[in-house]
């Protein structure tokens, strides 16, 4: 492109060299604040965790810390809510939002405006506000008794302090970034696709399940990673919303830093989130970069 | 902040402050047109650099200067008091001082204070100004250190017209000032519990809990002064009642499981009676609000902290308060501090005096529902007649230090998970 005769029109993507350095110093800051607040502190971390003092004094290798945590019922038992807790959220929340997006994607008219916006509607609240008013709402004697009261209909069993109460809160939460993940994902199918699956016969569920779930299954796994990534690191609705006990790890965390005051308890059970995490994360690298290569 | 225990700050709000950060909007370049390519790349230069510094120039620390006549003036407590500060407080000694004025700034919580008393500490080593001079709540002991370096001023010695009126009891320290205490107390829906019923010691509390079964609620007791206040009167009562055989300094994993695990076992007892089977509200003000949607009877609350709720309409003006007669709910005091090294130490100093007048300590009691940090000899025999019901005849408290992680860490793994809620 570089030698392209001199009348022709500049290419609106111009790979002249001397940009680069340009383009490399934009991307140093966000590289480097990754390093230094991200990436650093994960390898202190793990470093701080495995190499400390043991009885005697003398830096060594040491596992006692993640020994601990495993052999520990009660971390074992919040650990495992966590778990339940993604899990039970990734479920539900593509149950609600997978027919969300195809209804948007697949209906016009003045309704589907009205139903993205009230899908997008819980991007804008805070999560303290929404725990609020959940606990007005679904907590004890909240509105959803009042009004069966008012018919003469018994109270419901709130999920206020269960650990349904987190979950509801992180279904609801998560909605919006999940809608707007399959929703692009579904921009990619393409009506004549669908169409020509019709005409030789297809009912509407193999429609879903042989044209359209195989073009968005990266969108599915893109929206369930990053849903799951944020929901198993969560802290204010587990917090707000759940029981004391078991807490889910974001909480605990929380407490055994501050209020336990044991650092290295609390570092052991950041790196072994952090593990997890990184698990989910990597499902959404491979997605990434296995549409890349497309 | 409310003092949970005698040094261990409790934050009783529900939830953190999260610290947060602006970071100024850079400006977004202008898209470079087609054909003129050279002057582009200048302009996008200049864009670049531009952005750079309108983000520096946010990212910079903003320079001021404090001011002479102007106490600034940091607070690691809850909206409730800046709120009585800026209404009560700064008006009246405004108006009692012309040419000083205060600035008030919340720093957070208690780390927030801290940090700012290693501000201070840095700038008397370099003779700077610190650009502080009064801490409403601080513990002269934090950061280690300030009082050897000279940061804290000595207000024994400072001459205050008013020190000889402080409550004995309540001095920690030389150099931190207390002018106000607060109290856990039992609220109660006296729609359901008269107040000839409601309890008066702890065996007819329990008693009552359990004849009573889902009626009542405490917090998780790192969660909130409240609910960690009943636990630590569990644990007194667990051990003989006296709280002088908790000290800061005397926790041994020996003493602490034996002292606690009897605490526990009491706590365990009632669990299955408290609201939902056991379950334990996150914090003061969703047991507050348990309470106002009448799910539950009775919660313990903090002393000002349901007074302002009874007051905004929050709880019912005949909601119920008690104090146990034969120990008091643990509680504690908010101790002052003077910046020794501040622009404005002397002004500072007549505001720490003012706070100690009849006037304010009055106030404290009637506005904020707290205790004054007199001696009750210099409150008023109105005021002390009028809050007669709930002022103990003493105010245990109860030490933090190692006591503190035992006790949210043991009653996490102790009392907390026992039940199966949902049998």
């Amino acid at each position: 492109m570089t030698d392209a005769a001199p009348a022709a029109p500049r290419p609106l993507i111009d790979s002249n060299d001397s940009r680069r350095p340009h383009g490399l110093l934009l991307v140093a800051i966000p590289v480097f604040l990754v390093a230094w607040l991200v990436i650093w502190p994960i390898i202190n971390a793990i470093g701080r965790t495995l190499w400390r003092p043991d009885a005697t004094g003398a830096l060594g290798f040491n596992l006692n810390s993640y020994v601990f945590f495993f052999s520990d019922q009660y971390s074992i038992n919040n650990l495992t809510i966590t778990l339940w807790t993604t899990l039970v959220c990734a479920i539900v929340l593509l149950a609600i939002c997978l027919p969300i997006s195809l209804y948007l994607r697949f209906s016009h008219g003045k309704l589907p405006a009205y139903v993205q916006a009230m899908a997008i509607f819980p991007m804008f609240v805070p999560s303290i506000i929404l725990a609020y008013a959940f606990i007005r709402v679904l907590g004890p004697n909240g509105m959803v008794d009042i009004l069966l009261n008012s018919v003469g209909l018994p109270k419901i069993r709130t999920p206020y302090l269960t650990p349904w109460g987190p979950v509801i809160g992180l279904v609801w939460d998560n909605i919006p970034l999940t809608v707007l993940i399959l929703l692009s994902g579904l921009g990619n199918v393409a009506n004549q696709a669908i169409e020509a699956a019709r005409d030789v016969g297809a009912n509407r569920f193999q429609v879903f399940w042989h044209i359209i779930l195989p073009r968005i299954s990266n969108s599915v796994l893109v929206a369930i990673s990053f849903a799951v990534l944020g929901i198993f690191s969560s802290f204010t609705l587990p917090y707000l919303l759940g029981p004391a006990s078991p807490e889910m790890m974001g909480p605990f965390m929380n407490r055994t830093f501050r209020e336990v005051n044991d650092p290295l308890n609390a570092i052991t059970q950041a790196v072994i989130t952090f593990c997890f995490c990184i698990a989910f994360g990597l499902f959404y690298v491979r997605s990434v970069a296995r549409n890349q290569g497309k | 902040m409310r003092r949970a225990t005698g040094a261990d700050p409790v934050r009783q709000s529900g939830m953190r402050r999260d610290a947060a950060s602006a970071i100024g909007d850079v400006k977004r370049g202008g898209r470079p047109g087609r054909h003129d390519g050279r002057k582009n790349m200048k302009r996008r230069d200049f864009m670049i650099s531009a952005a750079g510094v309108v983000a520096g120039s946010a990212l910079l620390p903003r320079m001021s200067f404090a001011a002479e006549g102007v106490i600034d003036w940091y607070t690691s407590s809850d909206t409730n008091i800046l709120d009585f500060w800026a209404n009560t407080v700064k008006p009246a000694f405004e108006a009692a001082n012309p040419g000083i004025s205060i600035n008030l700034v919340d720093a957070g919580d208690g780390a927030g204070i801290i940090a700012i008393g290693e501000r201070a500490m840095a700038a008397k080593e370099q003779g700077a100004d610190p650009q502080a001079d009064f801490f409403e709540s601080g513990d002269a002991l934090l950061p280690s250190g300030a009082i050897e370096a000279g940061v804290y001023a000595n207000i024994k010695e400072a001459g205050l017209s008013n020190y000889a009126k402080v409550n004995p009891l309540a001095i920690e320290s030389d150099y931190s000032l207390p002018y106000r205490g607060s109290q856990v107390l039992l609220a109660y829906d006296s729609t359901k519990l008269s107040a000839a019923d409601a309890p008066k010691n702890w065996d007819d509390l329990v008693t009552w809990i359990k004849a009573n079964p889902g009626q009542f609620v405490y917090n998780r007791p790192d969660k909130g002064g409240s609910g960690g206040n009943f636990v630590r009167r569990a644990i007194h009562q667990a051990n003989g009642l006296d709280p002088a055989v908790f000290t800061v300094d005397n926790y041994t994993e020996e003493f602490g499981n034996e002292a606690l695990t009897k605490a526990w076992d009491i706590l365990s007892d009632i669990a299955p009676s408290l609201y939902d089977n056991g379950a334990y509200s996150s914090g003061n003000t969703q047991s507050i609000q348990l309470l106002s949607q009448g799910v539950v009877t009775m919660t313990p609350v903090w002393s000002d902290q349901v007074l302002q709720a009874i007051s905004q309409g929050v709880l019912p003006e005949n909601t119920g308060l008690v104090q146990l007669q034969d120990l008091a709910l643990a509680g504690g005091f908010t101790r002052s501090i003077v910046i020794e090294n501040g622009v404005n130490r002397d002004a500072s100093l007549k505001l720490a005096d003012f706070i100690l007048s009849e006037e304010i300590q009055s106030a404290i009691l009637t506005e904020l529902g707290g205790f004054p940090g007199v001696s009750w000899d210099y409150v008023s025999p109105e005021l002390r007649e009028r809050f007669a019901d709930i002022v103990p005849t003493s105010i245990p408290t109860f030490p933090g230090g190692d006591w503190a992680g035992a006790i949210n860490d043991g009653w996490y793994r102790n009392v907390a998970p026992n039940v199966d809620r949902n049998s």
